[in-house]
């Protein structure tokens, strides 16, 4: 087997041609305004009703994630990534919801209770390759500020879309799949029995025996963690 | 007469269109899929159950029988109690299965399976309305995820089949 002159420029040239791509291909997507969405509640969850009327003040969002970069929330295809963070948009449609039937207070004084949200996933999961799997996951705890009792609450939505080849769809899809599990994380926490039975044992006075509530300090932020899955 | 017998037939034409294009009334308000628990021995991913949770959810809103499908443990009116589902169910049984089987021999063997039970009862008194069995067989070199896929359809298809019958039964 013999080299010639053009033949030996030609296996340099395929041989740059492989290093530059698999190069490009190493690198992560980058945000654009093309491949970023925006993520919001088509309309607020109505919260449940309470033995009276009560008002919550949402103190912080917390990225419990631990991921690297919270807002991509799809590799593939030149990535998708979302216009906000995660907290940013949790706290957004929290606020929403609450404002809607006016139980949202003005400041943590006028407040029946604080709110305080660990967000553990936002975004899409694994899924069968047949369809996106939206995820969304947080625990809050809810504290009673007069008794300084709290009690944790955990809350998750799910949503499957189908998958798309034209990008323009695909982002449509992963969009309206993060949506629906976003509210349905909402209407499952302010909806949900866990929050009505932790508002009842919170809401009594601070001295009645047999409530479950933990005393304040015993449930610092770093005692929080991820509920375990269902088995 | 034939003028009077047109214009009947046009009349007719006129109301009928949207008589049928009107969804029929869902026979209950709402439903809501329990998360499934899993026998003893099961050995899936701990994302397996989140998966065909969502699935189920989102074949029951699919399946147009139900006015709503809600959340796990959300509060429903009294009222509404008795026009609501609730679905719980266990994985009995999950197979890996054999890619070597399944390439050798084939016909079936070393198909990757899994049986699944559930039930559907009215919240209000917690009368059991259906018992659904489903067993569904993959390719052990299919993701376990696409089990849950299938398994979910045929859970709503044998819920809808069943509801339906005892509906008819009814009238």
């Amino acid at each position: 087997m013999s080299f010639s002159r053009g033949g030996s420029l030609k296996w340099c040239v395929l041989i740059a041609c492989a290093l530059l791509t698999t190069k490009a291909q190493a690198e992560d997507p980058k945000p654009t305004p093309e491949n970023t969405i925006h993520v919001q509640l088509a309309e607020p969850v109505k919260p449940q009703t309470f033995s009276r009327p009560l008002k919550f003040f949402l103190v912080d969002v917390v990225d419990r994630s631990g991921s690297a970069q919270p807002m991509m929330v799809f590799k593939p295809r030149g990535g998708i990534f979302l216009d906000h963070t995660p907290t940013e948009i949790t706290r957004a449609g929290l606020e929403a919801c609450l404002k809607s039937v006016d139980m949202l207070a003005k400041d943590r004084d006028s407040a029946d209770f604080l709110l305080t949200l660990y967000l553990f996933n936002f975004g899409l999961s694994e899924s069968s390759k047949m369809d996106f799997f939206g995820k969304v996951e947080f625990a809050v705890m809810l504290k009673n500020p007069k008794t300084a009792k709290s009690q944790q609450i955990s809350a998750s939505g799910t949503s499957i879309a189908g998958v798309a080849f034209r990008k323009k769809n695909l982002q449509k899809n992963v969009q309206e799949d993060i949506e629906h599990a976003f509210g349905d994380a909402l209407r499952n926490l302010l909806r949900g029995v866990k929050l009505r039975d932790a508002v009842a044992a919170l809401d009594g006075p601070a001295d009645v025996p047999g409530i479950r509530a933990q005393p304040a300090g015993t449930a610092t932020p770093t005692a929080i963690e991820k509920p375990p899955q269902t088995n | 007469m034939k003028v009077i017998t047109l214009l009947a037939l046009a009349v007719f034409l006129v109301w009928t269109p949207p008589a049928i294009a009107k969804d029929p009334q869902p026979q209950f308000k709402s439903v809501e899929a329990k998360h499934f628990s899993r026998a003893e021995g099961v050995e899936l991913s701990p994302a397996f159950s989140d998966y065909l949770y969502a699935e189920l959810r989102a074949e029951l809103t699919k399946a147009k029988l139900f006015g709503q499908v809600i959340g796990e443990d959300e509060v429903v009116d009294a009222a509404d109690a008795p026009k609501s589902l609730v679905i719980v169910g266990t994985i009995t049984e999950f197979k890996k299965g054999s890619v070597v089987k399944d390439a050798l021999i084939g016909f079936g063997a070393g198909m990757r399976s899994l049986k699944v039970d559930a039930n559907a009862a009215r919240r209000s008194d917690q009368q059991n309305l259906t018992a659904i069995h489903v067993h569904v067989k993959v390719s052990p070199r299919w993701d376990e995820k696409v089990m849950a896929r299938f398994a979910a359809k045929n859970i709503v298809k044998q819920l809808k089949d069943s509801l339906k019958s005892e509906a008819k039964a009814a009238s």
